[in-house]
């Protein structure tokens, strides 16, 4: 592949790391996993690149792949068990806005999310991009009607591990 | 869910931080290794091919067959090769297409049914050529009952005796050896790829699930 495609990509890929970012923090305990996570994701995002014809925005497209490989392609076991979760997940607001109870809750909610299956954390995590039904359904491979009873479970099953 | 809405918003903020990759450990991680699943199903499926290939070309049954004057069976395995070559190159071709169909962008259950199937490909292969094998046991010792002159004695004894003995027993051994084989080797891809496919196949059953 051309030297130009690889800087567009390394540029494009810099710029939308984030989206990445959360994706191996969803699907990995520690921060070495969340670093292979992140390598393993940048060559598949690399090895479809020639397919991406922009037709979609680059981190649109670049979840998708990073979801599959993340569900699918990686080899080692993503599902994390420890409810203790690394450093960096303690802010998720800024500090002008802190709120130590509203902090609190999100951290709660945070780490019951991580106790979901595969699946149903890339349900969560398509709800939090705030994607609508018919791109989660899309996206996953299953019907809508079906994503949306799915999410309604979930939602019910985090409120049972929050309040057990 | 309040909770969960708090988090999405919090989440959309993206005012989490996570400590940023420069462009040159991303252009450095370009240069790596994948380690996907995909590339280590290509990597055993082509050792496979290669030794199951390897095996029925270099296993020659002209020579067995003149040395024991059985040359009339020698059409039978000039026919079996062929269907041999042919089940070889319909097997490479099938599995080439399926593996150039697995693609990341494809939806979530597109692609696990992608590499399940080409997977698939490689394990019908695999039981194929058990198969075969356990065929050209059978065979074999049928050829070497009617042709090989060392087999008289046991064809003596298996005809005179009244208790069908001898012929139990060398039933047994048969079946027990063809059993030992195919275990083996059953035993050897569940744990290969039981080890491999572990967590694609636990979230492929959780997303036909959602779908039930």
């Amino acid at each position: 592949m051309s030297d130009n495609l690889e800087q567009i990509f390394v540029k494009q890929l810099k710029d939308n790391q984030n989206i990445i970012h959360k994706i191996c923090r969803l699907y990995t305990n520690d921060e070495d996993a969340h670093k292979d996570l992140f390598q393993e994701v940048t060559i598949q995002l690399w090895k479809a690149f020639p397919k991406f014809r922009g037709e979609s925005k680059f981190s649109t497209w670049a979840y998708r792949v990073a979801l599959n490989t993340a569900i699918t392609l990686y080899r080692k076991s993503t599902r994390s068990v420890s409810t203790t979760s690394y450093e960096g997940q303690k802010h998720f607001l800024s500090h002008e806005e802190y709120n130590f109870e509203e902090e609190e809750q999100i951290k709660l909610m945070y780490q019951a999310v991580q106790q979901l299956n595969d699946i149903e954390k890339a349900l969560v995590f398509l709800y939090l991009e705030d994607k609508d039904y018919t791109e989660i359904s899309a996206t996953l491979g299953i019907s809508e009607v079906n994503a949306r009873v799915k999410m309604n479970r979930i939602k019910g099953k985090l409120k049972k591990i929050l309040n057990p | 869910m309040e909770e969960l809405d708090l988090l999405k918003k919090a989440w959309q903020k993206d005012s989490h931080k996570f400590e940023q990759v420069s462009e040159g450990e991303i252009y450095k991680m370009l240069h790596t290794n994948s380690s996907s699943i995909v590339k280590w199903i290509l990597i055993i499926s082509i050792i496979e091919v290669l030794f199951w290939t390897a095996i029925s070309v270099m296993y020659n049954t002209d020579d067995y067959m003149k040395k024991l004057h059985a040359e009339s069976m020698m059409v039978y395995f000039k026919a079996l090769n062929f269907v041999n070559y042919a089940v070889i190159l319909y097997f490479i071709y099938t599995f080439y297409k399926n593996y150039i169909k697995i693609s990341t962008t494809a939806s979530t259950k597109q692609l696990m049914q992608d590499i399940i199937k080409t997977r698939k490909t490689v394990q019908y292969y695999v039981w194929y050529n058990l198969v075969m094998i356990v065929v050209s046991l059978i065979a074999g010792f049928i050829i070497a009952f009617a042709f090989n002159p060392k087999m008289e004695l046991l064809k003596d004894k298996i005809a005179h005796e009244t208790d069908y003995r001898i012929l139990c027993i060398t039933l047994g051994v048969m079946i027990l050896t063809c059993i030992v084989i195919v275990g083996l080797f059953w035993l050897f891809y569940r744990l290969l790829y039981g080890i491999l496919l572990r967590k694609l196949n636990v979230n492929y059953k959780e997303l036909k699930k959602i779908d039930l």
